[in-house]
């Protein structure tokens, strides 16, 4: 297999300290920019510009979480105002003193933490509408302010707490840390939202469905980036309480929640750079004409807000950019978009696959019901399956084959009856958890990625078991042996950089064959998985499955409306009708069945045909 | 108990009123109208304006109906349309429209506090317990609206439509529905009944720029919960509503405001269909 192994493996490594150096000297611009900006710049403009940073600060994070996990949040407005009472009350009610700093810095990330957590356990389940998390991210701040209400003289209530003693610094110095923070914290999120982990976070925000049946447990990795986040926001919201000498419930408003979103989708969601020049923009701007004309710069504002969002969804930054890039192409007659890292493939190691050793069936379906209301799609369906068996699942349009195959993937599907890997029953667990016991699951309709690469989407599957890079991308993609195979197969390890709308049909279809292997799955279930292909490419995907089964000893069900296909291939079959087993037996048996061919042929009708 | 028992329903009718454009908005549209609120401001002053003219108190109602469908008509046609097939982003393009509505009325008639006339004043005697006519007077009202969208709905050509898009979109449009002109006038009744719903709670307090946002909230909570039913509404109103109104009465007003929100949020994460079927 070393022919595999095409692409160097130092391409990768040269493509990633590529991006490293310009994106090195421009946060090296941006540092002595800031350094220097106290000496240029006017003192109200310093003052005006600290806050700003601040501010952009905050508004990074609502790009991250909106912008690239797809969280519409309005909840970092209430992150910011936990870190910044942290310090208000501390310093108020316990002076202020480097021990008192650190006492405060730490309470308001703990306290953001928890909060976040909470907030994002109640947010993300398995099947949680997109919609809900800023439903409770939008009654957060509304909750906290009540709080800070409540307080009474202890937070200030709804005048806040004024006048505590602070850190010892000038405006100056001020404007160079909170700058320096900013460009730092900006370039780590650029490294990170470009990540193997980005990727992972697109792929979340593309197909959350999809990630969860790849193993990936998404609500977990949403609920650790809200947690990151509320502590950035927390940080910021510090710096602010420390250099304003001002806390007020508006910092924590629900309408600052909002004011977030709106300069994030201004510059340009998801781009980063927009939202943090949008917002300083803006909040400079805002201080220089609220003075004169309040309302109608306020009305401005809004104005251009839903212009943009109407009219460019992506915001004001990308647009710029694109402009920038057609005149630096035309210029220099080069193509300016970056290249993208192709990883080389290797070998994965062997032997982790669930179940391997244990003497229960790899499938044991009892009494398997599925109902909608009064709609039976599945009842009483029982069978068990071994390793080493590929097991035809047929029946007409209608006879519950694919509800079957969600209820084996998905411990929320089924409302009667035992499905059993290896013996561990699967219970009530949501898609990523059954993966773990080892079951894989490829889709009816081709169910993928659409702007990640080939090569991103095969990591995805290996995120459960080989984990992610957080700031880089990993030179190497380990992929088991049938996987490749398919890979190799089918051409797509030549076309592991193109995104995966531009591939064919074909390929989408052994894409997606090559993802669920790539799992290491006991038990695969395959929903149609040579729907559409021609006979080459059948006959193709079919005998590399055959092989599999036979070489790997892997429990493969497969869903197929092609009886000659089926024939040729399974070991055994089960024919579905209406909901229930109507027959479980060996191809022979099956294929030679009177019931089967009047199913088929709707044969128990033809006494009412002329 | 008498004036709890009140309390109770007079509370939900006006949660019923406030939430109800809101409702038919995002059953038929599919969009989440954060520019409720801004439509429940015009309705407030629209009833300060009928006051400042000196005309006759009721004349509040229509003026409002009639402000909030022209502002309904000119949103949908130049901001909701573009946004059908993105309604995360008719959320945030909405809330700028309320941001832009507030500060327009702030520019015409300044951002303090002001008082509108009431059309029906005193009280009067219910169960030997004396309770405002006013807020009696909300229930009828609110029950008008509710009587007017379920004879809209079930009785009219657009209401059988109505149904069909909130159905079946793709099917109702092969049927030869024009879906366009259905949530054109449904955006339009939408946000007349919401600032209708505006000068109907301005007589219990007084207008401000940003009397909408809190209202929105509690409005936006209850629809949620109620998954585009105006039973749920009802039910959602009188339990959430109540709830709040005993909270207030018993604990502490602070929280009370905070009742909606808490019990909507809890609501929806354990039964995502809230008080709906499913």
């Amino acid at each position: 297999m070393a022919d595999l192994t095409t692409t160097p493996a130092t391409l990768p490594r040269r493509a990633f300290s590529g991006r490293l150096v310009p994106a090195g000297s421009i946060a090296g611009l941006c540092i002595v920019a800031v350094v220097a900006g106290p000496y240029f710049l006017d003192s109200y403009t310093v003052n005006i510009l600290v806050r700003s940073f601040l501010y952009a600060a905050t508004a990074l994070t609502v790009d991250i979480l909106w912008g690239y996990a797809g969280i519409l949040t309005f909840g970092q407005a209430a992150f910011f105002g936990i870190g910044a009472y942290a310090a208000g009350i501390t310093f108020t009610y316990m002076d202020f003193s480097p021990q008192t700093a650190v006492l405060a810095l730490l309470a308001g990330l703990a306290v953001s933490a928890v909060v976040a957590w909470i907030t994002g356990w109640i947010s993300f389940f398995h099947r949680a509408s997109p919609l809900y998390v800023a439903i409770v991210t939008l009654a957060l701040p509304i909750i906290l302010v009540q709080v800070l209400y409540s307080g009474g003289t202890f937070t200030g209530s709804s005048s806040g707490l004024v006048g505590y003693n602070t850190f010892d610094l000038s405006v100056e110095a001020w404007f160079t840390i909170c700058g320096i923070g900013l460009v730092v914290l900006t370039t780590a999120a650029w490294f990170f939202v470009n990540s193997d982990f980005g990727r992972l976070l697109i792929a979340i925000r593309e197909n959350e469905q999809r990630c969860t049946y790849l193993g990936i447990n998404a609500p977990r990795v949403k609920i650790l980036l809200m947690v990151v986040m509320a502590m950035i926001a927390s940080v910021a919201g510090y710096a602010y309480a420390g250099y304003t000498v001002v806390v007020a419930p508006e910092i924590g408003s629900f309408v600052f929640g909002t004011e977030l979103v709106m300069w994030v989708a201004l510059g340009g969601r998801g781009t980063l750079i927009g939202p943090v020049l949008g917002t300083i923009a803006i909040d400079v701007i805002s201080a220089y004409l609220s003075g004169n004309l309040p309302y109608v710069w306020k009305l401005i504002i809004g104005s251009i807000f839903v212009l943009v969002i109407v009219a460019l969804p992506q915001g004001i930054v990308p647009v710029l950019k694109t402009g920038l890039r057609r005149l630096w192409s035309a210029a220099t007659r080069r193509d300016a978009a970056p290249c993208v890292a192709v990883p080389a493939l290797i070998e994965a190691p062997e032997g982790r696959r669930a179940g391997t050793g244990s003497d229960a069936p790899a499938l044991n379906v009892a009494d398997l019901a599925c109902s909608y209301g009064s709609l039976k799609v599945l009842e009483g369906v029982a069978f068990k399956a071994l390793g080493s068996e590929l097991l035809g699942i047929i029946g007409p349009n209608g006879a519950g084959k694919t509800t079957l195959m969600r209820c084996l993937s998905d411990g929320y599907e089924r409302t009667g009856g035992t499905v059993a890997v290896f013996g561990h029953a699967i219970a009530r667990t949501p898609p990523q958890g059954v993966v773990g016991l080892g079951i894989g699951r490829s889709f009816q309709t081709t169910s993928l990625f659409e702007t990640l690469t080939v090569a991103e989407s095969l990591r995805l599957a290996r995120y459960r078991l080989d984990g992610t890079r957080m700031l880089s991308h990993a030179p190497t993609l380990a992929l088991p042996d049938s996987a490749r195979r398919v890979i190799t197969a089918t051409g797509l390890d030549r076309q592991l950089a193109i995104e995966c709308r531009h591939l064919s049909h074909g390929m989408k279809r052994a894409l997606e064959l090559a993802m669920v292997l790539a799992l290491e799955p006991s038990v695969l279930l395959l929903d149609e998985p040579t729907a559409g292909l021609t006979k080459p490419e059948r006959t193709l995907i079919g005998s590399i499955l055959v092989d599999l089964v036979q070489r790997e000893g892997l429990c493969t069900l497969i869903i197929e409306h092609d009886l000659d296909f089926v024939r040729e291939i399974s070991t055994r079959i089960i024919v579905l009708h209406q909901g229930k087993v109507l027959l479980d037996g060996s191809v022979a048996e099956v294929v030679g069945s009177e019931l089967v061919r009047t199913i088929y042929a709707g044969g128990a009708h033809q006494e009412l045909a002329p | 108990m008498t004036a709890l028992v009140l309390d109770i329903v007079t509370t939900a009718a006006i949660l019923f009123a406030v939430a109800s454009g809101l409702l038919i908005i995002l059953g038929v549209l599919k969009i989440v109208n954060f520019a409720h609120g801004g439509f429940l401001t015009i309705g407030g002053y629209s009833g300060l304006v009928v006051t400042q003219l000196g005309l006759n108190a009721w004349l509040a109602y229509p003026a409002a109906v009639v402000a909030g469908i022209v502002m309904g008509a000119v949103v949908e046609r130049f901001v909701i349309r573009p946004l059908y097939d993105r309604p995360l982003d008719a959320i945030l393009a909405t809330w700028g429209l309320g941001i832009i509505i507030g500060q327009l009325i702030t520019i015409v008639f300044g951002r303090e506090i002001q008082f509108v006339q009431t059309p029906i004043t005193g009280a009067t005697s219910v169960f030997g317990e004396t309770y405002s006519l006013y807020r009696l007077f909300l229930i009828l009202a609110a029950a008008a609206v509710a009587g007017g969208i379920a004879a809209l709905l079930n009785a009219t050509r657009l209401g059988l439509e109505a149904r069909a898009v909130i159905m079946n979109e793709p099917l109702a449009r092969g049927l030869g529905i024009n879906s366009g002109h259905v949530r054109f006038v449904t955006f339009c009744i939408g946000a007349g009944l919401a600032s209708l719903a505006g000068a109907l709670i301005t007589p219990l307090s007084s207008v401000d720029p940003n009397m909408g946002v809190p209202w929105l909230v509690n409005a936006f909570m209850l629809v949620l919960v109620s998954s585009v039913s105006l039973a749920s509404l009802a039910i959602a109103a009188l339990t959430l509503g109540g709830a709040q109104v005993l909270v207030s009465t018993f604990i502490s007003p602070v929280i009370g405001g905070l009742t909606i929100v808490v019990l909507a949020a809890l609501l929806l994460r354990i039964r995502p269909a809230g008080f709906g079927h499913g």
